[in-house]
């Protein structure tokens, strides 16, 4: 009688098990793996294009003003409606939204399942008529704060502010500099750029 | 006597029921993979009871459709207690991509008391395992309970 494969049988007896030990022994995930949900509130301009395009209907967001009239946002990811399908960190035009290796996701509580994050979007003034001359003075200085004056809603906000504020951290600031008109809190909060800075400047003298 | 015997037993092996109401299948071929030697959770003690009269732990997967609504809730009633109750997937949670369905009527704790929720679309093998360690721990104390 001949049995077939005895060495490798016996061999495989003493040998280490395939088995990956999991709560004992750690187990990464693969590389690109789309797991738990991390948002970063501070870069999101609240376009909702994540919501638009979700799949699963998982994010949501509410608005509340606050006493300076700036919207306070809260983004709000339901892990138990995601199907991890990364659209809306493919969409995010700010790269707010990553999907990580992170897989360990059991809820027992209601809000285990929720990620969200809250960042404030600063309320855009309006250009008052009196600002005009000193947004046309203020022209050969720089052609892109003087756009925006024109370009008064908010929503046009990011594209411009990208370019003028390479950091992109605080859009609306920009904004409230270039058609500032005598706002002594707007010099505090822009950012030292020789742009912004000409025009108070200039203003003053 | 018999009880503290009774309770570090079973702590031990709990006995799984697997219910499909109405999903993809990707929910259950992980689960049932994660039964086979690869992430071998039946060294655990798990293992899948043939009826749910004999079961510990139920694992719902799949948005719980109109159809298998009732023959859900039915199987469920006949799982004696203490029973742990784990939602698999992010369907039986909230639908996911079929919230809103006429068919679909997620979530399932509408109509029982879920004690675990697995996140995930499909969550990972071991993502799985700690689901039902966790759900362990709750059958353990409900068990004490009693």
């Amino acid at each position: 009688m001949d049995f077939p494969f005895v060495k490798e049988a016996v061999a495989k007896l003493f040998s280490k098990t395939s088995c990956s030990m999991y709560p004992f022994e750690p187990s990464e995930a693969a590389p690109n793996y789309r797991g738990r949900i991390v948002f970063h509130p501070e870069t999101c301009i609240n376009c909702n294009m994540c919501e638009r395009v979700c799949a699963g209907g998982a994010i949501t967001h509410t608005s509340v003003k606050n006493d300076d009239g700036d919207d306070v946002i809260t983004r709000s990811f339901d892990l138990g409606s995601c199907t991890f399908c990364s659209t809306c960190a493919d969409f995010c035009t700010r790269h707010s939204i990553e999907l990580t290796g992170d897989y360990h996701m059991i809820g027992i509580e209601e809000g285990d399942l929720i990620v969200s994050g809250t960042f404030i979007k600063k309320a855009v003034k309006r250009p008052v008529p009196g600002a005009k001359p000193v947004a046309a003075a203020a022209k050969p200085a720089a052609a892109k704060p003087a756009a925006d004056a024109k370009a008064a809603p908010a929503a046009a906000k990011p594209a411009a502010d990208a370019k003028a504020a390479p950091a992109a951290a605080k859009p609306a600031a920009d904004a409230k500099a270039a058609p500032a008109a005598a706002k002594p809190a707007a010099d505090a909060k822009s950012k030292p750029e020789t742009a912004t800075e000409a025009k108070p400047e200039e203003k003053k003298a | 006597m018999f009880k503290k015997l009774i309770e570090e037993s079973t702590a031990k092996s709990p006995w799984l029921f697997h219910i499909n109401s109405g999903s993809c299948n990707g929910c259950d071929i992980e689960l049932v993979a994660v039964l086979t030697p690869r992430y071998d959770v039946e060294r655990l003690g798990f293992k899948l009871a043939g009826s749910p009269r004999q079961a510990d732990i139920v694992v719902v997967t799949g948005p719980v459709t109109r159809q298998s609504l009732d023959r859900v809730l039915s199987t469920i009633s006949q799982v004696p207690e203490p029973r742990c109750i784990v939602t698999m997937g992010s369907c039986p949670q909230s639908g996911n991509v079929f919230k809103g369905s006429y068919s679909v009527c997620a979530p399932l704790s509408k109509y029982v008391h879920v004690d675990v929720d697995i996140a995930g679309c499909t969550p990972k093998p071991e993502a799985i395992i700690d689901g039902l360690a966790k759900a362990t721990e709750i059958l353990k104390e409900k068990r004490r309970q009693m």
